[in-house]
């Protein structure tokens, strides 16, 4: 008997151990339950061992029991105390749906929300699993008893870095806002730039842990459907435990992630973000970083910089030609050095070759060795100089000028004629306003050096046809990487061999099929008021 | 197959690749004698005796200064080697060196009168042939041996090479490459006309080798082999013949005008026009040039188109003498066609001269020369009156 009892005792144990459990799952799953304690006791299970969340238990009007539940540090608490702890601990006059008093009916919200809770930003959440995003995302939840809805409350407020300029991409003359790690701030930039209803910024979570908030912007009736697609496919796929930065975005949706070239474009300035989509471009935003991506983008949109478009066109022009003349120097200047000196000595002035003969005289290297030193010590360099803290920079700079400016001279290490060539090449990949395509390049100068310096000038052809074959291969987002180049597209040469004027950018680029971005006749005019030859000019948009 | 292990073999094979061409004619700088200049002698006993100047890369030297000066440039030094052809001499020459011979930047040809009289043709051969020497490297025969000329220490330049590379440069006279010495030992005139450099007597108180040698005269060349030379004035006739002329001042007096006239030319064209009759050759020569003054001596006012005039046909008398004196030296005397009349009627009766082509030496010398000169005064330089002198002296 004692035997069976204990054994009933044991199933019914565990069946209320089951049932309790089943509840919880239900419970985790499903809905808020209508008595406070269960749904405390819930989040408490869930945020076990968190310390930074807050539960603080109130009783509204003195008799319904209520909780608030934030993230200390997330939660702005001066706004919560005054816009709702006081207003309902205070509350006296706690009506009913009715005009009977009832326990278990509990209090009348609707009075709450309309008359009490003087916050702006209220949503209700029915599960606990909406209760646990709002919380982390920052926003106190109220929970009240004999309720089966809580409340989330916009009262979010975290330390932010303040807008700045932005570091990468400074200007002369353009706006000087950058975006900051905030998410909502970058998309208020970007809303403050454009206004139209026709920005649309699209919302999704990636990373099973961070849950990082991710933001696809676009102007619907510019951007194509079909690319807008493609992106959210290539976004939805990514299934990782966490995302801190948009470039682990850029690996998982790239065409080709083998490729030294960036297929993806990245900025920091919402006034590019802007730009680009006027284009027909997609942008995305990530929360937790200044940096937002851009696609499809090619090849010459990397070698174009904002100011681009700020300086009269003119100059814009000319300074486009001297960055492609320094593209060229930063990729092939050490390699043609070394190719000619070891294999085509007939090819520079004797003059010339003489000078660098004389200060090549007591080194012991071959060119090659000499350069690729050279090159190495100057990448390292310059990696020391971006990671040390500013007062160590500065020692760094000092030290490398005169280590591999004229002590490595004087020693008889490397010649002075490879200096100035590693310091011209260094210059030279510096005036390639987007970091990642100029180091790109900078590291196939390695390969090039090596090629130079077995193959000759044979060596270089070879490298370049290599380099060229594989960015005509290259696609961005489907579109080809060399675009408007190969394949030809007559009508955007206005923007990449020169910066036509804006009046005459007329189209945007053929990435849409909504081609024409201005009205006729933007030509400036002067004698626009004169009556003779104003006739039947001028256009509006 | 991973994409990475595709790359890494892709890789591997392609390095090694790259290592079993073994650099093969890779080399550094420093293991290279640069040449500037190269001399070509023939000694008595009929062997070729090889001279090249080069360049000594001075070092800056480790330890010292490198900012300053830089380079510093590099003295030249000379080495001689004999054998029986040049290419043999280059192997004895290469003994004495312990730097490859480098011909990339050899910038003068330099033959030996001796060398030249005895034939040149297979110098330039071998200067054609091997594919480190420049077709645009000047051709020059000097007086005395090649060899004296290039072991002059120039005061100005850095090596005598480079002090006859300017002078050719220069055009005052005549500039001839390897490759238009070839174009004119391979043409139907079968003659030739290369810059002969003289050294310069040094001045006094220098040391006998701190001079240069320049050009002053021309050889001339009858197939390969040289016959003879002419002085600077003669050449000047020969470069107007040859439609090279460049630069000349003429230096006139008018009839009845005291002082003298100078002008410089700024262009000046030639043209040829063959006539060909009853077994009569004849060659109509007009000469255009457009001169500017450069001095008057004289009291006239060079407003007047009346004065201008008078100059001109001064000047064109002048030139018609310097054309005529070369013409005389050349052809009648010399008997080599260096102004290429050979190819020039060719070109016009190609089946008449065919007859004569063998017999052209004969035939050169008693073709008819017509000279025509028409000279242009276009301007008057800075000041149209004489300078210095009382209005009233001025003639208008």
């Amino acid at each position: 008997m004692f035997f069976l009892k204990k054994v009933k005792k044991k199933v019914k144990k565990q069946q209320e151990q089951n049932q309790k459990q089943q509840n919880q799952n239900q419970q985790q799953q499903g809905f808020l339950s209508n008595n406070l304690d269960q749904n405390l006791q819930e989040l408490q299970n869930i945020y076990q061992n968190c310390m930074d969340v807050v539960f603080r238990q109130f009783q509204i009007g003195g008799k319904t029991k209520a909780a608030l539940i934030y993230i200390d540090g997330l939660a702005n608490i001066e706004e919560t105390d005054a816009s709702v702890l006081a207003p309902l601990m205070k509350e006296s006059d706690v009506r009913v749906n009715g005009e009977q008093q009832s326990i278990d009916m509990g209090i009348d919200v609707n009075h709450i929300l309309e008359q009490k809770l003087t916050v702006s930003k209220i949503k209700k959440v029915r599960t606990i699993t909406e209760c646990i995003e709002y919380i982390s995302g920052g926003s106190p939840v109220l929970l009240i008893d004999k309720q089966i809805e809580g409340f989330a409350l916009g009262l979010s407020k975290w330390e932010k870095r303040s807008i700045e300029e932005p570091v990468g991409e400074s200007v002369i003359r353009g706006p000087r806002e950058g975006f900051t790690e905030s998410l909502g701030t970058n998309l208020a930039l970007l809303r403050r730039k454009m206004r139209s209803p026709q920005l649309k910024m699209k919302s999704m979570k990636i990373g099973e842990y961070t849950q990082t908030e991710v933001v696809i912007s676009y102007i619907e009736g510019i951007a194509e459907q079909t690319l807008l697609q493609e992106v959210e496919t290539r976004l939805n796929r990514i299934k990782v435990d966490g995302i801190l930065e948009t470039s682990y975005i850029e690996e998982y949706i790239e065409d080709n992630p083998y490729s030294p070239f960036p297929q993806v474009l990245n900025t920091e300035r919402p006034d590019v973000v802007v730009a680009s989509l006027l284009e027909g471009r997609v942008a995305i935003l990530q929360d937790g970083t200044p940096f937002a991506l851009i696609v499809p983008v090619s090849f010459y949109s990397l070698l174009q910089s904002t100011e681009d478009y700020y300086q009269r066109s003119l100059i814009s022009t000319v300074t486009r030609w001297l960055r492609y003349l320094f593209l060229l120097i930063s990729l092939l200047l050490p390699s043609l050095y070394v190719a000619i000196l070891t294999f085509h000595q007939e090819m520079i002035p004797t003059t010339l070759l003489v000078t660098i003969a004389a200060s090549r005289e007591l080194v012991p290297f071959p060119a090659l060795v000499e350069a690729l030193i050279m090159e190495i010590v100057f990448e390292a360099l310059r990696e020391a100089g971006v990671r040390l803290p500013k007062q160590a920079g500065a020692a760094v700079s000092i030290v490398g000028a005169l280590v591999i400016g004229q002590a490595a001279v004087q020693a008889g290490i490397v010649s002075a004629p490879l200096i100035m060539v590693v310091s011209l090449t260094g210059i030279a990949s510096f005036t390639i306003p987007r970091y990642t395509a100029g180091i790109a390049l900078r590291m196939l100068r390695f390969p090039m050096i090596l090629l130079a310096g077995t193959l000759g000038l044979l060596g270089i052809m070879l490298g370049l046809l290599m380099i060229l074959t594989h960015m005509a291969a290259l696609r961005s987002f489907g579109v080809p990487y060399l675009s408007p180049l190969a394949p030809m597209q007559g009508r955007e040469m206005k923007d990449v061999l020169v910066r036509a004027p804006w009046w005459k950018l007329n189209t945007r680029p053929s990435l849409t099929d909504n081609i024409q971005r201005q009205g006729p006749n933007q030509k400036p005019n002067p004698d626009y008021g004169n009556d003779k030859t104003s006739k039947g000019k001028g256009g509006s948009l | 197959m991973g994409i990475l292990q595709k790359a890494a073999k892709i890789l591997f094979v392609c390095v090694h690749l790259m290592l079993l061409s073994g650099c093969w004619d890779r080399t550094e700088v420093n293991d290279l004698a640069l040449i500037v200049g190269l001399g070509i002698d023939q000694k008595k006993d009929g062997k070729i005796m090889l001279t090249v100047q080069l360049v000594v890369p001075k070092s800056i030297g480790g330890g010292g200064q490198m900012g300053g000066g830089g380079g510093g440039g590099g003295e030249t030094i000379v080495r001689s080697g004999t054998g029986a052809t040049v290419a043999d001499a280059i192997s004895n020459l290469q003994e004495k060196l312990s730097r490859r011979v480098f011909w990339g930047h050899t910038k003068v040809v330099v033959f030996g009168e001796r060398a030249a009289k005895a034939g040149i043709r297979q110098h330039l051969d071998f200067l054609s042939r091997n594919p480190q020497t420049r077709l645009r490297s000047n051709v020059l025969v000097s007086k005395g041996t090649a060899k004296s000329v290039l072991e002059l220490l120039p005061p100005i330049e850095q090596s005598s090479a480079e002090v006859m590379r300017e002078l050719s440069e220069s055009q005052l006279l005549l500039r001839v490459t390897i490759k238009d010495a070839l174009q004119m030992l391979s043409g139907d005139a079968g003659a030739a006309a290369l810059p002969m450099v003289k050294i310069l007597p040094p001045e006094k108180g220098k040391k006998e080798l701190q001079t240069i040698a320049f050009i002053q005269r021309t050889a001339i060349f009858k197939k390969d082999k040289m016959i003879g030379d002419i002085d600077d004035k003669l050449t000047r006739g020969v470069l107007w013949l040859r439609n090279e002329i460049k630069l000349a001042n003429i230096t006139v007096r008018l009839k009845g005008e005291k002082g003298n006239i100078t002008s410089t030319l700024i262009r000046a064209h030639t043209e040829f026009i063959p006539k060909y009759g009853k077994g009569k050759w004849k060659m109509i020569v007009k000469a255009t040039a457009e001169d500017d003054i450069l001095l008057n001596g004289t009291k006239l006012d060079l407003l007047n188109p009346k004065h201008t005039k008078m100059i001109e046909k001064e000047l064109e008398n002048e030139t018609d003498k310097r054309i005529r004196a070369a013409l005389k030296k050349v052809q009648k005397e010399l008997k080599a066609d260096i102004f290429g009349f050979a190819e020039i009627f060719h070109r016009k009766y190609p089946r008449e001269w065919n007859r004569v082509k063998n017999r052209w030496e004969e035939i050169f010398p008693t073709v008819e020369v017509v000279v025509k000169t028409k000279v242009y005064v276009r301007r008057p330089g800075m000041n149209t009156a004489p300078q210095g002198l009382p209005e009233q002296e001025v003639k208008q």
